[in-house]
This record gives structure tokens, C-alpha cells and sequence, in this order.
């Protein structure tokens, strides 16, 4: 080998060297930050089978077409097939954001029963995509305001996990102006009455200042939108007697506020099981104003995340698109009118979601006034100093708060109609319990519509009483009368 | 210089001529000027796939382009006896491979400036983009391009000892591996259970091997919400890596072929 040809040789050795060098420390790491997909959950990352989908890293074009295929299943209602497809997509492009949304938004709602009832099951894997949404794509609200959506929306119960949501979503500068009026009433719904008026105070603010700058109809209508949110808020604080609790003066006891005295909402439920997985819910709930939507669980009574009335809903640490087959969690709205409620709820059309494979389960039925609309909440007041209820009051299951909580306990054998309950009608009821009088039903057409500050118990008759008092209440469980 | 420019441009003038790799070229630019009517998803989706299909289209058909292209580079000649009339000139051997990679490269960009520019005005035309937008799109490929000449250069060093079937596989084989080379590499280096011995042979292979996965930046620009701190310092680190391979496969290739038969 001549002089020459060393030297090359030399050099050949020289770059491959360098290249190696650049190549882990400098390339590397910048591109495993910026620009591959990254793992920031258990299952976020690409699996090894996958590993070749990225072939000539047409990752995003796979993407793309996957989610193309994707809108044909959803306009043919073939949703059971979207799912492993979102999962494959949120893989190979962890930026698609519409696709997490989308993906989130299917999960929490579409998979729903016969009778429209959405599996809630899927929820904390909804959570767990949104979570993973918000650390793939952190630079934009999005996700942040979707996952923060689903707790206030579709959960509707946990309002403290939304405000978490949305306080990070606002904290992107990308976020729309009117997206940022929902936390005020986050924090109305957690009971953080004062954070929501400074909240809105802030938006206020905000948006006078793009109105000094901008005089657009948009902007205009902006301010005037959350000016209005502002005095309505102040207007509530007051009639609500918000002010006088404050003050902690005895003046909100002694005072006429709309909150004051506290309404019984004489609370009292019978379940029957018309056939096997098929039951009737029926009951009393002495509010006039119809619209009324008790929360109704039924579900295994070991249910692993189960707490009242829900479950634990960000217990999933992945995102699992198959939810376990063998556990039941059945969630429902009573609708009242009339006074009362009675619904057919058939659950022998879905054994997937409604396996029934326990031995024992828990029948819940909770009323939460900071779920209720405004004109409810005049009454009850936020956190339902304005209601009780002599029976099912509660005011331990959800800290700060006063609800209407009942818990009644079902076994298997009555709800398959099985054993000493094949040819008897299983009855629980609460001991409170008034059955309707003959001819009324609540499905009638005739709503009687008094409001309810000018004494509403008194005119629509005073409330179905007859309990002992006491969270968990006076449950009775027999056969029914012929 | 003047010597490898002028094998340069004849090599780029016979590119032009060949027939297959028009073939490739006219079947890209008919994929791109379709690709605006595919999209069926919302605005953002639709913006987001079409870029995406477009890169897709532009980078597929580069790469044909450039492994084509460069696999006959030094065969045909050879093949024709055109290359004792070259080296019997006052040519050097790694004057003519030097100058034989240039064609191959300023070939390749040619044909894919051209479809570059057909895609912006698509883009354009479809989705009214501001020029910012346009300038940010443009961005992806270039580094294809830088991508596509270490792909040549690849090409080019085994064309020195083996012939165009086998350095078509190669080059195919090698561009594959290199685009999954990150993937590879985080399984070895992340997965607990892989025995020390095999992760550091692992990283040797990843260390040594072409990284083509670099050069897929298109993610942040398929999603222009997602923010990049100075891009530019990456794309200069990158093309740096890209020349430095470039240069030692180059000389690699000038070693074998100084000592070949022709």
C-alpha cells in the first residue's frame, strides 16, 4: 500500500470518527428531542413489531391514510374498528392532535349500550389519551383543554380535576379567549365561587385591553360576554348568600336568602326486576321544576376503582382499548317530572358491557347541586346549602358538599332472576318509598310548573316522607304486591 | 475541479436522457398534482395529510431516483467502454468518481427542485398558504436532499465493487436499515433485559451504519404548532454528519476503485 493510500485510509478512519461522535452526541439527542416520536407513558411508545412501519420515516403518511380510513369506519358506525386505529396513529404521529381529540372525545362517548348509555368504562383510557395527548403536544392548549373537558363534561363530578386541566390549557398562549371563560365555571362547580369571580375579573381585564387595541365586533362582544358572566356572578353571590357565609356573622342565617331555609328534596327509589337484566327504577324527588337528573350506578360491588357514585376515573396508567369484560359499571340520568321518576332500563341487550359475572352489586342514586343548572343552583345554592333531604342527605362523600347519596345493594340472583327470585319479582326499595297514585305517571303530559322559592313543597304536597333518617337510609327488600 | 465538473455535467446531461428515471420523475409529479383532491378530513387534518402525502411522494420518488440513478453511474460507463476514453485522458480514477457522484447529486436535485416547486404550488393553490408557511415547507426538502446524496454516495461506494443488481439491493437494503436505525437503537439502549454484549454491538451497528432517519424532519413541519428551538443548528449538525459520511465513503469508494479492474 502506497504513502498515499494510507493517508486515505487514515482519513476514512479520521471521519468515520467524527461522524460517530457527531452522530451520538450531538445528533442524536437533538433529533430523539425535536423530532422522533417520543415515549412520555407506559405504551406511548411505538411498539417493536411497528418499528418497520417507519420505513423511508413515512411515519405521518401512514398517519394520515390510517386516519382516512379511519372517517370511513366512523361514517359507516363501525367504531369498535376506529380504536386500534387511533391507538396506531397517536404511535406513529404523536403530533396528530385531532386524532387524540377525536380519539378521546369516541372513547368517552360513542360506546354506548342499546338504550344510548355510554360505557364508562372506557373513560379513564379516554383520561389516559388525553394525558398523553398533553405531554406529546405540551406548546398547545388542546389537549390540555380536551382531557380538562372530559372531567367537566362527561365525569361532571370532579371538578377540581378539570380546573387542573384547564389552568394548563390557559397557560399556553395559543388557547382561544372564549375557551378561557369555562374555567370560571370549573371553579363554580368545585364551590371556589371567589377564584371564579377573579377569574373573570382577569378575563375581563384581558379583554378590554385587545379591545383598546382591536376595535372589532368580536372583541366587543367578548368583553360584553364576560361582563355579563360578572354581574351575574356577583348577582348569585348575593342571592345565594355567599357574601353573608363569608362574613361568618350569623347574617346568613337570619337573612332572606334564596338558599335559605333548606329545601327537602324527599328523596325515595324502588327498584323492581321486571325480568332478568331488565329493571324499573321509579321514585319521588319533591323539586317542581322539571329536568331534574338523578345519577343512578349500578355496579360490582368489589369494583376495584369503584367509589361513590363513580369510580376512580384516572386510575389507568395506558391506554388499553379494551376495557375488562368482566366487571359492570352502569351509569344513568333519572329524569324527573312531576315530582317523580320512573324508567325501563333494559340491560339484557349489551352482556359485553353489562357482564353481571359478580355476586354482589351496589345501586347508587346522587344528586349533586353543583352538576345542576343555574336556576336549580338559586336554590340549592353551590354546594347545596339550599337542600336536604331528612333521609339521604350526605355530606361526607364529597368534601365540602352536601348531596343527596343513597345506597342499596342488589345480588346477582335478582338481577338474573335466578335461584328463590325465578318467580318472584325482586323489590328494594327505600322505606320512604310512596308509589304513585293511580293514573299519575310521570311520563303524563300535564307538568306542573310552580317556581320553587314561593313555597313549592307546599303547593305541589309536602314530601314523601316515612324514612328514619340518616345517610344510607331506611331500605327495605321483599317481593312485590300484586 | 474543472475536470470533475465536466464529468459532473455530462453525467447530469446523460441523467436527463434516461428514460426510466423520467419515467419516475413524471409519475411523481402526476402523484403530487393529485394528491389536493384526496383529502376528506377537517381543515387541519386535511392540511396535515397533505403535506405529509407530499413529502411522502417527494421522498419515495427521490429515492428511486437517486438509487437508479447512481447505480449505473460507473457500471455503464464500464459497461461501454466509454471509461477508457475518459481515463485515457488526463483523468484521475477518483476524479472521475468524484466527478460521476457530483452528476449523480446535481441530477438528483434538479429533478427534485422541480418537484418541490410542483408541490408548493399545490399547496398553494389548495391550501393559500402565507409565504412563511411556504418557506417552512420547503425546509423538508432540503433535507431530503441531503439525505438522498448520502444515499448516492452509498450507492456509488458499492457500485465500485459489485454489480447494479446486487448494489441495487444493497442501496435499497442500507436505506431501510437507516431510516429505523433510531428505533433500533432506543429498543437496544431502553430495554433492560437485552444482554450488555448485544446493546453495545447494537450501538457499534447504529453508530456506524448511515442515520437516513435524521433526515426525517417533517414531523414539527407536517404540525406547524409544534415548536423547534433553532431548527437551523440541527439542520447545519445534520448536513455536517451527512458531508463527513459523504467524504469517507467517497474516499472508500476512490480506494477500491484506484485498485479495480476496468
Amino acid at each position: 500500500m502506497g504513502v498515499a493510500m494510507k493517508k486515505l485510509v487514515v482519513w476514512i478512519a479520521v471521519l468515520a470518527i467524527v461522524q460517530g461522535a457527531l452522530s451520538n452526541i450531538v445528533v442524536r439527542p437533538r433529533y430523539a428531542r425535536d423530532f422522533a416520536p417520543k415515549s412520555t407513558r407506559e405504551g406511548g411508545q411505538l411498539p417493536s413489531e411497528l418499528i418497520f412501519l417507519q420505513f423511508f420515516g413515512f411515519r405521518e403518511f401512514l398517519a394520515g391514510m390510517l386516519w382516512v380510513r379511519a372517517d370511513e369506519f366512523f361514517e359507516r358506525g363501525n367504531y369498535d374498528a376506529i380504536l386500534p386505529i387511533i391507538r396506531l396513529v397517536t404511535w406513529l404521529d404523536p403530533h396528530y392532535i385531532d386524532v387524540y381529540a377525536t380519539g378521546m372525545w369516541h372513547l368517552g362517548y360513542n360506546f354506548t349500550d342499546e338504550e344510548s348509555r355510554s360505557d364508562r368504562r372506557y373513560i379513564p383510557f379516554a383520561l389516559a389519551l388525553g394525558e398523553e395527548g398533553a405531554a406529546n403536544n405540551p406548546t398547545t392548549y388542546e389537549m390540555f383543554f380536551e382531557t380538562g373537558w372530559m372531567w367537566f363534561h362527561k365525569i361532571d363530578d370532579d371538578y377540581h380535576k378539570a380546573i387542573e386541566w384547564f389552568l394548563r390549557a390557559n397557560e399556553r398562549p395559543d388557547i382561544l379567549p372564549a375557551r378561557r371563560n369555562l374555567l370560571a365555571v370549573a371553579y363554580q362547580r368545585a364551590g371556589q365561587i371567589d377564584e371564579a369571580l377573579n377569574w373573570y375579573f382577569k378575563l375581563l381585564r384581558d379583554a378590554e385591553e385587545r379591545l383598546a387595541k382591536h376595535k372589532e365586533y368580536t372583541f366587543r362582544m367578548n368583553r360584553d360576554t364576560i361582563e355579563g358572566n360578572v354581574d351575574n356572578t356577583l348577582v348569585r353571590m348575593a342571592q345565594r348568600g355567599h357574601f353573608a357565609m363569608q362574613r361568618n356573622d350569623g347574617s346568613y342565617e337570619t337573612g332572606a336568602y334564596d338558599t335559605r331555609p333548606p329545601f327537602d328534596v324527599g328523596f325515595s327509589a324502588r327498584i323492581m326486576v321486571e325480568e332478568p337484566l331488565v329493571i324499573r327504577v321509579e321514585g319521588t324527588w319533591n323539586v317542581l321544576p322539571v329536568g331534574t337528573r338523578i345519577r343512578m350506578v349500578l355496579r360490582d360491588a368489589d369494583y376495584e376503582f369503584g367509589v361513590p357514585a363513580g369510580m376512580v376515573w384516572d386510575h389507568a396508567k395506558d391506554v388499553n382499548l379494551d376495557p375488562p369484560t368482566d366487571l359492570t359499571f352502569m351509569q344513568d340520568s333519572l329524569y324527573v317530572k312531576n315530582r317523580r321518576f320512573s324508567r325501563r332500563i333494559d340491560l339484557s341487550k349489551d352482556p359485553t358491557m353489562y357482564p353481571f359475572s359478580k355476586k354482589t352489586y351496589i345501586l347508587e342514586f346522587y344528586y349533586n347541586p353543583r352538576s345542576a343548572p343555574a336556576h336549580m343552583q338559586d336554590k340549592f345554592g353551590w354546594s347545596g346549602e339550599g337542600m336536604t333531604d331528612r333521609n339521604f342527605l350526605d355530606t361526607k362523600i364529597r368534601e365540602g358538599q352536601r348531596v343527596m347519596y343513597c345506597k342499596l345493594e342488589m345480588t346477582q340472583d335478582q338481577i338474573l332472576r335466578r335461584g328463590e327470585w325465578f318467580d318472584r319479582t325482586p323489590v328494594i326499595k327505600t322505606t320512604n318509598f310512596v308509589p304513585p297514585r293511580a293514573g299519575a305517571s310521570p311520563e303524563g303530559e300535564v307538568i306542573i310548573v310552580p317556581g320553587l322559592r314561593a313555597g313549592a313543597a307546599k303547593e305541589g304536597g309536602p314530601a314523601p316522607t316515612g324514612g328514619q333518617g340518616g345517610n344510607g337510609g331506611p331500605i327495605a327488600t321483599g317481593v312485590a304486591n300484586p | 475541479m474543472r475536470v470533475i465538473l465536466s464529468i459532473a455535467a455530462t453525467s447530469v446531461g446523460e441523467a436527463i436522457r434516461r428514460r426510466v428515471l423520467l419515467v419516475i420523475l413524471l409519475a411523481g409529479l402526476l402523484l403530487l398534482s393529485i394528491l389536493p383532491g384526496l383529502s376528506v378530513l377537517s381543515a387541519r387534518g386535511e392540511a396535515a395529510n397533505l403535506v405529509s402525502t407530499m413529502y411522502f411522494v417527494l421522498q419515495g420518488t427521490s429515492v428511486l431516483i437517486a438509487i437508479v440513478l447512481a447505480v449505473y453511474m460507473i457500471p455503464n460507463e464500464i459497461e461501454r467502454r466509454t471509461i477508457y476514453v475518459i481515463l485515457s485522458k488526463p483523468v484521475t480514477r477518483w476524479q472521475f468518481l468524484l466527478g460521476k457522484y457530483l452528476g449523480a447529486v446535481f441530477a438528483v436535485g434538479l429533478m427534485m427542485g422541480l418537484m418541490t416547486i410542483v408541490a408548493l404550488v399545490l399547496f398553494w393553490i389548495s391550501q393559500r398558504p402565507d409565504a412563511g408557511r411556504l418557506a417552512q415547507l420547503a425546509q423538508g426538502p432540503f433535507m431530503f436532499f441531503v439525505q438522498m446524496c448520502l444515499l448516492a454516495a452509498v450507492t456509488i461506494f458499492f457500485s465500485t465493487f459489485v454489480s447494479p443488481l446486487v448494489n441495487f439491493f444493497l442501496s435499497v437494503g442500507m436505506y431501510l436499515m437507516g431510516t429505523t436505525l433510531n428505533s433500533l437503537y432506543d429498543s437496544f439502549v431502553k430495554n433492560p433485559d437485552v444482554n450488555p454484549l448485544v446493546r453495545l454491538a447494537g450501538q457499534a451497528v447504529t453508530t456506524v451504519l448511515p442515520n437516513f432517519s435524521y433526515y426525517n424532519v417533517s414531523n414539527p413541519l407536517i404540525h406547524p404548532e409544534v415548536e423547534i428551538q433553532n431548527p437551523l443548528t440541527y439542520y447545519v449538525n445534520v448536513t455536517g454528519y451527512g458531508v463527513i459520511y459523504i467524504m469517507g465513503l467517497l474516499i472508500a469508494g476512490i480506494l477500491i476503485f484506484d485498485r479495480r479492474e476496468v
